[in-house]
């Protein structure tokens, strides 16, 4: 309850600490939109021109974009400072965290607000709005709720990419270089049908870098081609699950780091 | 002694990525893993399509990737050796750049010259890779292989300005990673990296070909895949050419105002 309080008050100070720069506090919500805007832009042209992706019709492969948005907009408002932590060892700022009372982890998340979430989110939530009101589903209880685990999966399966990244940063800080490049492929894609991919890249984005599983097949179990992902069709069904599964795996694997963290001191 | 100071400031940032063998070998994989995915991608949209929007389906891998090639000619980190404008801004250190002996214009200016050439070399390389191995096509004559570099010349000079100009935007806001961002998403959007704007809807060219991105990768890699023939070159080179001009004469007012703002130890 205390960490609770703590958590909430810290956020609201960064909050405030946002807006004593104005101009940079309303591009920030700006960049969080246009960004998001660039993953329906490029969707967008590719159905115009490429019509039938992958099997696909256009109201399915909307889909895909919107679980990934949302997930990605829930991902920055809740745990993607993650994503700065190899600044923050080059700052030393880690080495800071250790000697305060509080687990750094969630020191690091707590580091300032993410305005662009607000950007983010409503776009995401918008494209979201909009393919469910273009899709022919029957949108029923379960398939509901398989949506919004889906999406909570994707946040974490998102969150435990970035944050193996960082506990590679911990030992290598050049090794930061790695999540701009994360980010730009969750971006171009995880956005559409990854059967249009030779069967060797798909399995790629699928097994050795999941991205597959944030939004892809969870949309291809909800619109019927399931069975058309080169994936069994149970371990797509369980993407909502492998999210959870990454997720808690990564902060394992982060403790560890943290273990083994020298800083620049020894 | 210019020269040898010049060469000095030049390779600061090339030496630093030099010495951080992670990073380097991270630009290798980063770049082979982007072009085989990207090369795969319009591979795959392009099976049950002919020619669309004038593309057909080499032109548009080719397309595709020496985009991905060409956005790896400014990557460097000059983050991890703190001499960004906004860091120097953060700290107060930007002061230093005005008691050198050299000029913060040609210290910067340098400095983006060293970063160019370094990445330069990497798209080079990897474009003899991907030559060699089949993935793009060789451009269709001499003739366009010289103009192609000319405006790939021009495009990166008009690049140069616009990142220039948004270093610049931190003397006045203090912090530009927004503004960053927002030429980031505009300049990947708008000059072709996301997706050849040939794709785009006919508004949206011509609203791209008010501005300046554009020119920046755009109109070098439609003139090597042949998409903007030789004959309608002279006329793209010569609006690369203008904003290059009005640009550098932009950013030029920019480095005189941006000097009257810098405070020293408070004034």
């Amino acid at each position: 309850m205390n960490a609770l309080r703590i958590t909430w008050r810290v956020t609201r100070l960064n909050f405030r600490a946002q807006l004593e720069y104005r101009a940079e506090f309303l591009l920030n919500v700006a960049i969080g939109a246009i960004w998001q805007v660039s993953v329906i832009v490029f969707a967008t042209v590719l159905l115009a021109r490429f019509t039938g992706m992958g099997g696909w019709d256009s109201s399915e492969v909307l889909l895909i974009p919107a679980t990934r948005m949302l997930a990605h907009g829930l991902f920055v408002l809740l745990l993607g400072r993650v994503h700065f932590i190899g600044r923050q060892i080059q700052e030393g700022r880690i080495d800071i965290y250790l000697m305060r009372p509080m687990p750094v982890h969630r020191q690091v998340q707590l580091s300032y607000f993410p305005t662009n979430a607000l950007g983010d989110l409503t776009v995401a939530a918008g494209l979201m709005v909009g393919a469910l009101s273009r899709s022919e589903l029957d949108w029923s209880a379960g398939r509901i709720s398989y949506l919004v685990a889906a999406v909570v999966g994707g946040m974490l399966l998102e969150a435990a990419l970035f944050t193996a990244l960082a506990c590679a940063s911990l030992r290598f800080p050049a090794a930061d270089y790695w999540s701009r490049w994360l980010e730009e492929l969750l971006g171009t894609f995880g956005s559409y049908p990854l059967n249009v991919l030779p069967r060797a890249v798909g399995g790629f984005l699928t097994y050795a870098l999941p991205l597959a599983f944030v939004a892809y097949l969870p949309a291809a179990v909800l619109t019927g081609h399931g069975h058309d992902t080169g994936v069994p069709y149970w371990l797509a069904a369980s993407a909502p699950l492998v999210g959870v599964l990454a997720y808690l795996g990564s902060r394992l694997l982060w403790r560890w780091s943290l273990r083994h963290y020298t800083g620049v001191n020894g | 002694m210019a020269a040898l100071s010049a060469w000095r400031v030049a390779r600061v940032t090339p030496l630093g990525e030099l010495n951080a063998p992670p990073r380097m070998t991270g630009v290798a994989l980063r770049l082979l893993v982007q072009v085989v995915l990207v090369a795969s991608l319009w591979h795959g949209l392009y099976s049950h399509t002919g020619t669309t929007a004038g593309l057909g389906e080499s032109q548009a891998v080719t397309y595709a990737v020496l985009a991905v090639l060409a956005s790896r000619l400014r990557e460097l980190d000059q983050f991890a050796g703190r001499d960004t404008v906004i860091q120097h801004m953060h700290f107060g250190t930007i002061v230093y750049w005005y008691l050198r002996p050299l000029p913060p214009q040609r210290y910067y200016a340098l400095r983006a010259l060293g970063e160019q050439v370094y990445g330069f070399a990497w798209a080079l390389g990897g474009y003899l890779i991907c030559l060699a191995a089949g993935v793009v096509e060789p451009p269709g004559s001499a003739a366009v292989t010289g103009v192609f570099l000319l405006s790939l010349l021009l495009g990166q000079w008009v690049l140069h300005y616009i990142m220039l100009a948004t270093d610049q935007w931190c003397f006045w806001a203090l912090r530009n990673n927004s503004a960053i961002l927002i030429i980031i998403f505009a300049q990947n959007l708008l000059s072709g990296v996301y997706a050849p704007l040939w794709f785009f809807p006919d508004w949206f060219v011509t609203m791209s070909s008010f501005l300046p991105f554009q020119a920046t990768l755009n109109v070098p890699l439609s003139i090597y895949i042949g998409r903007i023939p030789l004959s309608d070159a002279a006329g793209q080179l010569a609006v690369q050419a203008g904003w290059v001009v009005v640009l550098a004469l932009f950013t030029r007012f920019l480095w005189r105002r941006a000097a009257l703002r810098v405070v020293s130890q408070g004034g």
